[in-house]
């Protein structure tokens, strides 16, 4: 039996297809653009190919993210915040509490030992300190975004960035630029803005440790170091944090196809 | 704009209850008396007051003087969707776009001139200073004059008396402004109502805690904030006893407001005014039930020979004029009482009164196990409703509560 979870989120949309014996048959991600629904056929056949599997060997289909209603082939859906908890639990049974940073939304997550949620809260109302805010500035610096954690490993100091709005935030980093300031120093500005964000939000909810970090923005080492230092802990990344959210899917999808079957 | 809706809502209620007197239900008669009040309001034809939420109506109803709250009109705009363009207007004016829109949409509208003049305004400076403000700028704008009732928040004898000394002047003022007196048989007959609307309301309240509430999420939201103003009514009695009577009839039927009610929710303040499809995800695809912390009635009767204080000692322990500690001890109550299994607070923006004491209520329910959520949302303004995010956080609270009510969160670490 298999099943898939899709995440549409803002930013990306993955696929996760999961077998019954635990494995993950095939994951993939596609940027969403401007259809949310185009983006999930898409993933949804390219994680059938990767996977050598045809659409009737998968029993259920649920979606989560943003998009998770734009998608009439689903059987269901179901929050982003509940699927991470379930693909992080499956990966991770020990987390306690996750720190998901997406494409315009951070979220915190308290979970138990059953990868249901306890506890959650998220950003305010504007998109600062998420992926979207990453990309904005590694478009504005001219820095691929996956060489800007790196980046930011070579700053010999800090610049700070001002965390409150992305709009603002661009055109401080500009100054920066302009004023002549190193690159990496501006980057680890900007990983800091987030950290801060991050680290507000985490305390808000109150720590509970291990503390996993997901999202896309996990893949990024400055940001990951920056809230490791405000932390004093250890975060733990999961290999591929990206597909966490369409994992729980897959995952929830195997749970409604075992209580159809019992 | 505004009278000719609600002379059209008049006329279509009135003309129903005419045809077919018998079935017609507590809700529409109550909007019928909302529309009726609307009518007068607007019909620029009648003597009006604008006042602050916590005025004692029951004084203005005595006198005859049609008297409602601006925060009313406000979202009357909004659930009408037509506060967007107002909101506008007043923010060219200087209002900061994060500030009350309750309160930008009434000014705008005051600004295109939609708002009737009135003989004399009444202010409170409680609960709401920016509510106050605005009244301010109503007075200047119509050069009338303001009276101000300075609200203390803590009840002692001393404040009781202050307030009740201040209420008693306001008579004054009122009778001073309009050349009517305040005559105390009407005044004794309006208390009577009231208080029969208080034991009238401690009774409907008793009927929704019933498991499944008789009520659906939205016949009885903004009660606690809108009925007030037809204080000291006998219309008000009538539409009291009314939803009883449906409402056991209800319960006698096994019948409820939600089929299948799931999930039952408090909801603090202030409800969101404008359509959204938030309702449907609430009502179809969790069976959520909602409480309003605001219909708590946990004022005594007043005394209709010796009013004064009865009034003060309503208007100080009214949810809203409620200092942090006391605010939590009422919504740990109405927690217990109406079994309730998570509490949203919208969090108003520009509200300070929720978003103040956000963390005390946060963390003062979560020491019991009950799960908040606050949505950050703009109640009045639907052009700021980010509904997918609303939509996600609305929805993982729901499926976090859905599964609580499955395992208990005892059992599930």
């Amino acid at each position: 039996m298999y099943t898939m979870g899709i995440d549409i989120g803002s930013s990306a949309t993955k696929a996760v297809i999961l077998g019954d014996d635990d494995r993950i048959r095939s994951k993939e991600i596609e940027l969403t653009g401007g259809d949310n629904l185009r983006s999930a056929e898409k993933v949804f056949q390219n994680a059938l190919l990767a996977a050598l599997l045809n659409e009737e060997d998968v029993h259920c289909v649920v979606t989560t993210g943003y998009g998770r209603k734009n998608v009439p082939f689903a059987d269901r859906h179901l929050t982003e915040i509940s699927c991470h908890a379930l693909g992080l639990n499956f990966l991770c049974p020990n987390a306690k509490m996750i720190l998901d940073i997406g494409g315009q939304d951070c979220k915190v997550i308290h979970l138990d030992g059953n990868g249901q949620v306890l506890d959650f809260a998220m950003n305010d109302k504007c998109s600062a300190g998420t992926g979207r805010f990453l990309e904005v500035i590694a478009n504005t610096l001219g820095v691929p975004l996956e060489k800007m954690g790196l980046q930011s490993t070579l700053a010999k100091t800090t610049i700070r960035i001002s965390s409150m709005c992305t709009v603002f935030a661009e055109s401080e980093v500009v100054s920066q630029v302009a004023k002549g300031s190193a690159i990496p120093d501006i980057i680890k500005g900007v990983h800091d803005a987030i950290a801060e964000r991050a680290v507000m939000l985490l305390n808000r909810l109150g720590l509970r440790e291990p503390i996993a970090m997901t999202g896309g923005v996990a893949q990024n080492i400055g940001v990951v170091r920056s809230i490791e230092n405000r932390l004093q802990k250890r975060l733990v990344i999961p290999e591929s944090p990206q597909i966490i959210g369409a994992l729980g899917a897959a995952i929830y999808a195997r749970k409604r196809v075992s209580e159809t079957i019992h | 704009m505004i009278l000719k809706y609600f002379q059209e809502l008049r006329s279509g209620i009135e003309t129903k209850l005419l045809e077919n007197p018998v079935n017609t239900n507590a809700r529409e008669k109550y909007v019928l008396e909302t529309a009726k009040l609307g009518t007068r309001l607007f019909s620029r034809n009648n003597k009006i007051a604008w006042c602050a939420l916590m005025t004692p109506y029951e004084i203005l109803n005595a006198m005859g003087i049609t008297s409602c709250y601006v925060e009313l009109i406000g979202g009357f705009l909004s659930s009408k969707n037509a506060v967007g363009p107002l909101i506008t207007i007043a923010e060219q004016e200087g209002y900061p776009v994060e500030s009350c829109a309750y309160h930008k949409g009434i000014t705008g509208a005051m600004l295109q001139g939609m708002i009737p003049e009135p003989e004399f305004i009444i202010g409170a400076s409680s609960p709401c200073i920016g509510g106050f403000a605005i009244l301010e700028n109503m007075a200047r704008k119509f050069n009338k004059d303001l009276f101000i009732l300075d609200v203390p928040q803590e009840e002692t004898n001393e404040s009781i008396k202050y307030l009740s000394d201040q209420i008693k002047n306001m008579v004054k003022f009122i009778s001073e402004h309009t050349g009517k007196s305040l005559d105390p048989e009407s005044l004794k007959q309006a208390v009577i109502y009231t208080n029969q609307t208080r034991k009238l309301k401690i009774e409907i309240y008793n009927l929704l805690k019933q498991i499944p509430s008789p009520a659906n999420p939205y016949i009885l939201r903004d009660f606690g904030f809108v009925s007030p103003v037809f204080d000291g009514t006998k219309a008000m009695v009538d539409i009291c006893e009314t939803f009883i009577e449906e409402f056991q009839n209800t319960i006698n039927a096994g019948l409820c407001g939600v089929t299948g009610e799931n999930i039952r929710l408090l909801w603090i303040q202030n409800r969101i005014q404008f359509k959204c499809s938030i309702k449907k995800t609430l009502m179809d695809e969790f069976k959520v039930n909602i409480f309003d912390d605001i219909n708590d009635i946990n004022w005594e009767p007043i005394d209709p020979d010796d009013p004064y204080i009865g009034f003060a000692k309503r208007m100080l322990c009214y949810p809203l004029n409620f200092n942090a500690e006391k605010k939590l001890e009422l919504l740990l109550n109405q927690v217990k009482e109406f079994k309730i299994d998570g509490v949203i607070n919208p969090c108003n923006w520009g509200c300070r009164q929720v978003i103040g004491i956000r963390g005390l209520i946060n963390n003062g329910l979560k020491e019991i196990g009950i799960p908040v959520l606050n949505l950050e949302v703009d109640c009045v303004d639907s052009r700021n409703l980010a509904e997918g995010q609303v939509r996600t956080r609305l929805e993982a609270f729901l499926e976090m509560l859905s599964h609580n009510k499955r395992v208990p969160l005892s059992q599930s670490t």
